[in-house]
């Protein structure tokens, strides 16, 4: 990594500051914020990493500016590399990584909306967290913006692009569906059945989340982490466990990364078989999907046996695990998993077998690779278009490093490839948890001291949740205390790409297309 | 006796369209490990209905208030032409076939136009997919009317019922039973089921008959919902007595009555069971697939009425 370092600087000269490798496997570089296209476009282009994500902090009181950060990644390597270019106040605008990198689109929107700083050379500078009835001059995640007493509303409209021609209709769905889910707007314009256009508006439930975990302690942050996206609880709340503990140089036992790996993967279990239970239902085969519903439903009362949560929560603490299983509990465990996967054969045997479903799932809701590239996409969605991406292979956390698994690929980037991934996966799982309480040594679940936080550090957390790739990045201040909590959640990368996934389809196949793709509102608003 | 005995048909529709919808559900409900509801929940639902204050949108004209009351008269004027148990049904008269079709039709015109009429999304664009498919239904059903009421000599469906109830094992079933496909199809397409419309669906995108009447609640939903019941009863009812007509009552004995009656009754609900496991086995079709089906209902009738022209009767 020091190579890298050089390699930089004799590129870049006096634009490459200092860098820090006090965190093993992750590389902080300080860059001025005027290179940061350049450096970007080198670190693609020429070193072949991939850009993960960008976010801001205001240390305006440490350093009076705003820092942007830049996560890279290079999976041969198994390395992080975070590009850290500072704002001063005085100027807040900052070069768009979006013309070259158009993942970034809503990442820099995002910084805009919620810190102040302005994308220069931002193809769509049009709000995107805050709403038009937010006043333009307040940002929430600025330090000196004051949680209590209610922000006066404005008027205002937002401009959606628009189709025109003969023929051509705008079908406005949503923020308020039928049926118990969250908000979202999606704009349609139609000719006839056929979509020629989906623009989705999102963030109706901003919750500031990140902004409520600044000054919080651990087991308070992953209390809040579990709840960013409830299906998602296990993932959240173990990607910012791994982050606390990589900040404070903690190694977790064993034993508890054993469990980690267990609960995470009955989270992908009961995850997928929802998934899977969904789309079935949405072409209108209640038999299998009630037959779903029934494995899904199973797999819950397994978790409530096993932890006392439908949702496997707290049991993901800082430094480890809360509750170890006992012998019986593994045993009832493993005969579980043996009996779910019998039924969950049979299921699947019937449901392949029908063709009208088949009929339905098939060359409906295509992306391309390049689409999902381009875009960012990960999880299921991006390993259905070819992408052979998996965080806990090509970045293991845990003990996954140790653990045989498959990672499937399929590439026709359809539902039914989606539902094939997923399907796929849930085996892969029963195949993971019991190699993890196979392999499970005795031992403590939890450190037997828990450190506290040390002052002026930051770190990355990085987990494969059911939907994709997770990851959480925390700062602390010169007290120790959480100053910057950054959660980059699947649902936010692959959001965008649903805009491209329905182009070509008719307007009943939304709803299958959505529904394959299972992206997580709250997640994508925090 | 007899106008009394057309009459009590009449009221019958009205009590027992309900009924075959809860046994659809019932039987859905059994394939799924659930119990379902119980026969009394539809009634129960219909009622709850008709107590409920109704919401309507200050946008809607004449046509979104009157549509419920011409779509649920329509309906109960095509239930006067259709024999159930009883030989003769109450407005039979020869012709009356034809005017069955355009009771239904006069009832979609005015759906369709009230969905369109309060100018939300959803109801324009379940009005422009019922009236796409229904001008394919429309064709096939007429196109077997008229290949049944060539074989029987006569354009009135008591007639129709009344010849094939005497004719002994049909000599030329084939091209009989091709007109049963062709109308079961139109069946499937008219009462809004699985493969083609999913009645217990929330997804709006998806829906063709539900999206006309999302608007609607309180009395007037409760009105619709019934006429579509009675819609699916009626299209049950003929299917089985044309194709089935054994056991109808000729006489007003008291015994034959009941016999009838019974009999009817279990035909209606077996027919209903084979729609019900339909729905069980098949998911939705892709809108774009729908006509593809109705062709096929559309070629069926064809072939029955040119079958026959070409055999002789």
């Amino acid at each position: 990594m020091e190579r890298m370092v050089e390699i930089l600087k004799k590129k870049f000269g006096d634009c490459i500051g200092k860098s820090s490798d006090a965190i093993p496997r992750q590389l902080h570089i300080q860059i001025t914020k005027d290179v940061v296209v350049k450096i970007s476009r080198f670190l693609v282009e020429s070193l072949e990493m991939r850009f993960l994500f960008l976010f801001a902090s205001d240390d305006r009181k440490e350093s009076h500016c705003f820092h942007l950060r830049y996560v890279f990644s290079i999976h041969h390597l198994d390395q992080f590399i975070v590009l850290c270019a500072p704002v001063r106040e005085e100027d807040v605008t900052f070069p768009s990584l979006t013309p070259f990198l158009p993942r970034a689109n809503w990442q820099e929107r995002e910084v805009q909306d919620l810190f102040g700083l302005v994308a220069q050379g931002h193809p769509d500078p049009r709000g995107l967290i805050l709403h038009e009835d937010w006043p333009k001059d307040i940002y929430p995640f600025r330090k000196d913006f004051v949680q209590s007493g209610k922000i006066p509303r404005q008027k205002g409209e937002y401009i959606f692009e628009k189709v025109e021609g003969e023929g051509v209709f705008e079908i406005p769905v949503g923020p308020v569906h039928a049926g118990i889910i969250e908000p979202g707007h999606f704009r349609f314009s139609v000719a006839g059945e056929s979509i020629l256009k989906l623009e989705i508006r999102h963030f109706y439930t901003h919750k500031g989340t990140e902004k409520l975990g600044e000054g919080k302690n651990p087991n308070q942050l992953l209390c809040l982490a579990e709840r960013i996206s409830g299906d998602n609880s296990v993932s959240h709340a173990a990607a910012a466990a791994q982050a606390l503990e990589t900040l404070c140089g903690i190694q977790i036992p064993k034993r508890a990364q054993c469990l980690r790996v267990v609960l995470l993967e009955l989270e992908r279990i009961y995850n997928h078989m929802a998934d899977i239970a969904g789309v079935v239902l949405d072409v209108a085969f209640g038999f299998g999907s009630a037959q779903l519903a029934r494995s899904r439903e199973r797999a819950m009362r397994l978790n409530e046996r096993l932890t006392g949560s439908r949702l496997l929560r707290g049991m993901i603490v800082f430094g480890g695990v809360r509750n170890d299983l006992l012998d019986l509990d593994m045993k009832f465990l493993i005969s579980e998993i043996r009996e779910m996967k019998a039924d969950f054969d049979e299921v699947i045997q019937i449901l392949w077998n029908v063709s009208s479903f088949m009929d339905r799932v098939q060359s409906t809701g295509m992306i391309k690779k390049e689409i999902v590239e381009t875009l960012g996409g990960t999880g299921p969605v991006a390993r259905a278009s070819g992408v052979d991406r998996d965080l806990r292979r090509d970045h293991p956390y845990a003990i996954y490093h140790e653990l045989l698994f498959m990672v499937p690929v399929f590439t026709e980037g359809d539902v039914e490839s989606r539902i094939k991934v997923k399907m796929q996966e849930v085996y892969e799982s029963f195949k993971l948890i019991h190699e993890a309480i196979q392999g499970m040594p005795e031992g403590n679940t939890c450190v037997a001291e828990v450190a506290t936080l040390k002052p002026m550090r930051s770190a990355l957390g990085y987990v494969e949740s059911p939907r994709g790739e997770c990851f959480h990045w925390i700062a602390t201040d010169q007290k120790g205390k959480i100053a910057r909590w950054k959660i980059q959640s699947p649902s936010f990368s692959n959001w965008p790409l649903i805009e491209y996934a329905v182009l070509e389809n008719i307007v009943p196949d939304f709803p299958v297309i959505n529904k394959s793709m299972n992206l997580s509102y709250s997640g994508n608003d925090r | 006796m007899n106008l009394i005995l057309s009459i009590a048909q009449i009221v019958l529709v009205l009590i027992l369209a309900p009924s075959v919808s809860w046994w659809i559900k019932k039987i859905k409900a059994l394939s799924q490990n659930r119990i379902g509801p119980t026969i009394l929940q539809v009634y129960a639902d219909l009622g709850k209905l008709f107590q409920k204050g109704m919401v309507i949108s200050d946008q809607a004209s004449w046509i979104f208030r009157a549509m419920p009351y011409i779509l649920f008269s329509s309906a109960l004027m095509a239930a006067s032409l259709v024999p159930l148990f009883f030989k003769s049904s109450l407005l039979g008269f020869s012709g009356d076939l034809i005017l069955f079709v355009y009771f239904l039709a006069l009832g979609r015109f005015f759906l369709t136009l009230a969905a369109l009429d309060t100018g939300t999304t959803f109801g324009g664009m379940g009005s422009s997919r019922e009236m796409a498919l229904s001008s394919l239904a429309e064709p096939a059903l007429l196109l077997s009317f008229f290949a049944l009421a060539y074989r029987a000599g006569t354009l009135s469906i008591e007639g129709i019922v009344l010849h094939f109830s005497l004719e002994a094992p049909f000599p030329i079933l084939f091209f009989t039973s091709m007109a049963f496909g062709s109308m079961l199809i139109v069946t499937f397409v008219e009462s809004g089921r699985i493969p083609v419309d999913n009645p217990a669906t929330h997804l709006e995108l998806t829906m063709i008959h539900e999206a006309m009447i999302l608007e609607y609640s309180g009395r007037c939903l409760a009105l619709i919902e019934w006429a579509h019941q009675i819609k699916q009863f009626l299209f049950l009812s003929l299917l089985v007595n044309i194709f089935s007509p054994w056991g109808l009552a000729d006489s007003t004995m008291g015994i034959h009555l009941l016999f009838s009656f019974l009999f009817f009754l279990s035909k209606i609900f077996g027919l209903a069971f084979v729609i019900g496991w339909v729905e069980i086995h098949t998911a939705k079709l892709r809108l774009f697939r729908v006509p593809d089906l109705l062709a096929i209902a559309f070629v069926f009738a064809v072939i029955s009425l040119l079958g026959q022209l070409m055999i002789g009767r």
